[in-house]
């Protein structure tokens, strides 16, 4: 029997941990709304578990009994009698039939329906619905291919480069880039096994490969009655073997135009598909600025600070309360820009040992502050970071009037940083934000790849 | 206060797993700390479950170290998240009674997850000394339900 009332939720359970979960809390706390942490035996001295209301032990330190384990996550939510689950980012976030256990044991799912996580979840039929829909995709094979030979034929249809994707893949992760025939018939060997090792489904597609292409996002805002608003775009581009270190609002050098066009182009995919809560549409822009559809992700993102500081919007909470079924309040209108954030991804990695994760104790730690700073992060001094999950230590978004003040912002709060006991990727940063291109806003998604090319040859 | 009485300290504190000792006397003081900066949040609230009374439960001990099960302590601990029974229903004997000499199959709890009614067995032989969670409760992954001997 459904538990869930009309209104409020009096208990959401947060099925995820570090600084998402404590994110969470943060704003169940503002909404009144008690919390319930669940953690691993790996995390009982975790800052999320110490902020929220109560905290369950779900299992031992491997994810996949603890924080993908979905029947300890329920059983934890029924004993604690909670109306509702915020899956965060990751783990269970994009789980359709995690969503489906939810509802069906009488517990809203603060995210979308399953069908949207699952339409999404498969890249080819996301690409198929977004064509119908009127949107620009990438030439390519918009369908799976099961054999060498038809993605050479792909492949000589829309001229190399080409992207062999996995269809069950998603968020930069299972991509293979293939320049000719020759590397093409390996590539897409590889990636279907890849595929099939790391999603469970070795199916691929091929898309054509843009030369210096631009990731660009929109956030967007959709209530269970159909209104859907977008939120702007963020500017991803900063990116490290396709996984994102830097990401500002708004992109630096999109005309108001396009800006316009893309927030419309977002809108319209979530409506096609009836989508429900927060969620991002991902395009590709190239050099002549045309926009692509990539991909949809249906939950809320790693980066969401940037957008929420630009619109002052807290996306957390409208999150929740459109589980709770209300209706959006904000009007497309009345969503502003606000000045221009970024925002750094600090994570405890040794970047010139090539990223090697440092687990280990913060023996001391000291966040900026000062106007513009805003600090998302569980970490603490004393605290010791575990190794079975990401090493994402914490993000620094800094707010400015300009994107030139925003960046000295950027660079004035990474020097008041201090996390010590452990090596961080704030060297990194600190390289990028100081280069001539990036502070052009002339950076291209190779460009961070590039970057630590030089400095190896520097070093060596 | 020399360095063996301070040495002498950090070892007390070690064996007897106190996490703070503070010594002030005129001109002196030492404080000692322990692990991470704070203790962990509150253990979960107990749910009144019908028929059994709601309990709430003092903050539970650090759980074991990921991997290991110490050496010295027999503890039969909860393999799951759920709600711990005593016996098979309400006008059913209990699985076991504190005296009671068990082996590695017998049955000492059912632990209900999702409707699911999981049968917990002892897996190791001993007396049951103790149980350390009552009929109803609410427990997590790793909660100590009975001490036992032969560890």
């Amino acid at each position: 029997m459904p538990r869930c009332r009309e209104g409020m939720f009096e208990k959401i359970l947060i099925a995820n941990r570090g600084e998402i979960a404590l994110r969470i809390i943060r704003a169940c706390k503002e909404l009144g709304i008690r919390t319930v942490a669940v953690y691993s035996e790996a995390d009982v001295h975790s800052m999320h578990v110490r902020q929220a209301d109560e905290a369950i032990c779900i299992g031992p330190a491997q994810s996949a009994k603890s924080y993908l384990n979905i029947a300890a996550i329920i059983s934890a939510a029924e004993i604690a009698d909670v109306e509702a689950i915020h899956p965060g980012y990751g783990f269970l976030a994009e789980n359709a039939h995690f969503a489906e256990i939810c509802e069906s044991c009488g517990i809203r799912f603060i995210g979308p329906r399953p069908e949207n996580i699952r339409l999404m979840g498969n890249k080819v039929e996301a690409l198929t619905t977004v064509k119908k829909a009127g949107i620009a995709i990438l030439p390519g094979s918009e369908g799976v291919v099961s054999d060498r030979d038809r993605a050479l034929t792909v492949a000589k249809r829309i001229g190399y480069p080409v992207m062999i994707k996995a269809v069950a893949g998603g968020g930069g992760r299972g991509m293979r880039i293939a320049h000719n025939d020759v590397s093409l018939a390996n590539a897409f060997l590889t990636a279907q096994a890849e595929s099939e090792a790391g999603f469970g489904d070795p199916a691929v597609y091929i898309e054509k490969r843009i030369e210096q292409p631009r990731h660009v996002e929109v956030q967007i805002l959709a209530d269970a009655h159909g209104h859907v608003i977008h939120l702007n775009e963020r500017d991803c581009s900063i990116q490290r073997r396709h996984q994102k270190l830097i990401e500002e609002s708004p992109s630096p050098r999109l005309s108001p135009r396009i800006r316009a066009k893309m927030g419309r182009a977002a809108v319209r995919v979530a409506e096609a598909i009836g989508y429900v809560s927060a969620g991002t549409v991902e395009f590709l822009l190239n050099r002549d600025g045309y926009f692509y559809f990539l991909e949809m992700n249906t939950r809320i993102q790693v980066e969401h600070p940037v957008t929420e500081i630009v619109t002052q919007v807290d996306i957390v909470k409208e999150q929740i309360r459109i589980a709770q079924g209300k209706a959006l309040k904000l009007q497309q209108s009345k969503v502003g820009l606000f000045g221009h954030a970024i925002e750094c991804r600090i994570n405890a990695e040794d970047w010139e040992r090539d990223f090697a994760p440092c687990a280990g104790r913060v023996t001391a730690y000291s966040a900026p502050g000062g106007p513009g700073v805003r600090v998302d992060s569980h970490v603490y001094a004393g605290y010791e970071i575990p190794s079975y999950y990401d090493s994402m230590v914490g993000k620094v978004i800094c707010v400015g009037h300009t994107r030139e003040s925003a960046i000295s912002r950027m660079r004035r709060a990474l020097d008041e940083y201090i996390i010590e006991g452990v090596k961080t990727t704030i060297p990194l940063h600190r390289l990028i934000l100081s280069d001539p291109r990036f502070r052009k806003g002339k950076y291209y998604t190779d460009f961070v790849d590039d970057l630590i090319e030089v400095q190896k040859k520097k070093k060596a | 206060m020399n360095i063996k009485e301070i040495k002498d300290i950090v070892t007390l504190m070690n064996e007897n797993e106190i996490n703070e000792f503070v010594i002030e006397r005129e001109g002196f003081k030492l404080s000692i700390r322990r692990g991470p900066q704070f203790e962990k949040g509150p253990a979960i609230t107990q749910v009144a479950v019908p028929g059994a009374p709601a309990v709430s439960s003092p903050p539970p001990s650090p759980p074991p170290t990921v991997g290991s099960r110490e050496p010295e302590s027999a503890f039969i601990v909860s393999p799951m998240v759920g709600t711990f029974y005593s016996a098979a229903s309400s006008d059913s004997p209990p699985f076991v009674a504190v005296g009671q000499e068990v082996d590695e199959e017998t049955v000492v709890c059912i632990i209900e997850a999702m409707k699911v009614m999981n049968e917990i067995k002892a897996e190791r032989k001993g007396k049951i000394l103790e149980a350390l969670v009552e009929n109803g409760e609410a427990v997590e992954f790793g909660k100590k339900l009975f001490r036992m001997s032969g560890g």
